[in-house]
């Protein structure tokens, strides 16, 4: 057991310095990226703060605790989009047969599928979540206890694997359609949407949805309206933060039981 | 030279129909367009209904006029979703460009007709079915005066084409850059974020709305909404269209120019 963790974390390490390679062989596309995702997230928070300013605050939220619920959505989504990014693409591997290597090698096909390619372009996306995320502490006196921290690390990690996991689920689907399914663009605005603005917005009907059948408000909503203390709807629980690390690992649990099931239908490519 | 002009329309129409055609053939791109402004578009409405809470009017509009402003704004984003930049992007890179270049037509032309023939069968096949799930779910977008909505259609129509060359400037640059995806990117939230589509500038700082007004991007999505919900009087309105028209002037100009110097220096590489 030891020995296939320790084989399995080198040959991360591997395709981690191959990634590390790869951007450092073309500079001047990580530059353009380094300059066209900060702008974007940095800008979509400037005009949240321009109208909540104007309004005063929306459902009880003011916009240093917006900016707080952005920056978690944000930092999430950025690591989400480092390990996990290939679910989106993952109906171009199944239409191109790219899933053949992956079924030679003898290693999980899950580990090699999420492991094997580390996006650092997604590192682009982490910088404007930090100055957002910041900015939201500095502006509401967030107070860093260990307790706190502990509880930050927790939400984030809870909530990249229910991004992932909903990537994967979502990319699983293309083994049985046979076609591309790109949801990339629609999945990230779904996301966006629900995790960087306060759900309990939404009628409850969609609320109850967010919470239990496409759990997104776990992402962000609860375990940070719980941290700040701001009332969270109907539908939430106490101990939401540890509850957004349980609902990581159950959808991405249950992801992983989708994807060996559909695994079994991949037929590889043809003519 | 009269003979000459009468074809060329010929090949025009026939660039136009067969685009149609072509959006026509590809259903899953339709239903995604609807699914993804769907999302947007509640989402908008939702953050309004939520802000404008205990409030009547704000910086003189209603919470009505937001939801009408907030419909007709995604019917227009998806009436006017440009693929110039695309289309030059991939056809320089693979060298297709030649073969634009040698039809009998200017190559913009070609670019501008597809684009025509997509907004075309979008209005049919999206803006539509989004009046129509707006209108229900939402409320009916009704104009402000029958009078408005006859200075509404000329001012899309300037609108439409403002985008469209301001988009064909844009991608002139890829004939030099290497990669431009990062650059379209940001040129795409930039628009999004800056001209109104999301958010109207009166709710943006004074400093800030003042920089705006001077730039052409409000008068793609700002300018014709300010119309449809007869937010100025008609002297402001019609002043603001003398802008608007300005501004169709300038990116005519400065697309002539820079369509005349690429073209010069296109260089096919292969045989």
């Amino acid at each position: 057991m030891l020995q296939t963790m320790k084989h399995y974390s080198k040959v991360s390490l591997a395709h981690l310095r191959i990634a590390v390679l790869t951007v450092m062989e073309y500079p001047a596309n990580m530059l353009g990226w380094l300059l066209s995702n900060p702008i974007q997230f940095i800008l979509g928070f400037a005009t949240i703060k321009f109208v909540v300013e104007e309004f005063g605050s929306v459902c009880g939220w003011g916009y240093g605790q917006l900016a707080f619920l952005y920056g978690i959505s944000v930092i999430s989504h950025a690591l989400s989009m480092i390990f996990f990014v290939q679910g989106w693409f993952m109906g171009y591997y199944v239409i191109e047969g790219d899933f053949d290597r992956y079924l030679l090698r003898p290693m999980s096909v899950l580990y090699q599928f999420c492991f094997t390619k580390f996006n650092l372009v997604g590192i682009t996306d982490l910088i404007p979540g930090i100055c957002v995320f910041v900015y939201g502490c500095l502006q509401i006196d967030y107070v860093w206890t260990l307790k706190n921290t502990i509880y930050i690390l927790v939400t984030l990690v809870g909530a990249t694997f229910i991004r992932g996991g909903i990537y994967l689920i979502i990319g699983s689907s293309s083994f049985w359609t046979k076609s591309i399914n790109d949801f990339g663009g629609y999945t990230q605005e779904l996301f966006d949407k629900t995790t960087m603005y306060p759900i309990s917005m939404y009628p409850e009907s969609f609320q109850f949805v967010l919470t239990y059948l496409l759990p997104i408000g776990w992402v962000s909503f609860y375990p940070t309206a719980e941290l700040l203390g701001i009332p969270n709807g109907r539908f939430a629980w106490d101990g939401a933060v540890w509850m957004t690390l349980v609902v990581g690992i159950i959808v991405f649990v249950a992801a992983a039981i989708i994807f060996k099931c559909s695994l079994k239908r991949y037929e590889s490519a043809g003519n | 030279m009269c003979n000459g002009l009468a074809v060329n329309w010929r090949a025009f129409f026939y660039v136009y129909k067969t685009r149609i055609q072509k959006t026509l053939a590809y259903r899953f791109d339709v239903y995604g367009n609807i699914i993804w402004q769907c999302i947007v578009m509640f989402a908008t409405a939702y953050f309004w209904k939520a802000l404008y809470t205990g409030y009547d009017t704000v910086k003189g509009v209603q919470v009505e006029d937001m939801m009408t402003y907030t419909i007709v704004s995604s019917m227009m984003s998806l009436f006017f979703i440009t693929f110039v930049e695309q289309r030059v992007i991939q056809s320089v890179e693979k060298g297709t460009v030649a073969t634009d270049m040698l039809k009998p037509i200017p190559l913009f032309g070609i670019y501008f007709f597809e684009d025509l023939g997509y907004t075309t069968s979008l209005i049919v096949q999206n803006v539509i079915p989004i009046f129509i799930i707006g209108s229900i779910f939402i409320g009916v977008p009704v104009p402000h005066s029958t009078f408005m909505l006859l200075l509404f259609i000329p001012s899309v129509i300037m609108a439409y084409m403002i985008n469209w060359l301001f988009a064909a400037c844009f991608s002139t640059w890829a004939f030099t850059a290497i990669n431009m995806n990062p650059m379209v990117q940001v040129k795409k939230h930039l628009i999004r974020l800056l001209s109104g589509c999301i958010i109207p500038m009166w709710f943006f700082p004074e400093w800030l709305s003042d920089i705006l007004n001077v730039l052409p991007f409000v008068y793609i999505y700002q300018l014709p909404l300010d119309i449809y919900i007869g937010k100025y009087e008609m002297g402001i309105l019609l002043q603001k269209m003398g802008i608007q028209a300005l501004w169709l002037l300038v990116l005519w100009c400065l697309f002539v120019y820079l369509q005349k110097r690429v073209t010069k220096h296109v260089l096919v590489q292969g045989g």
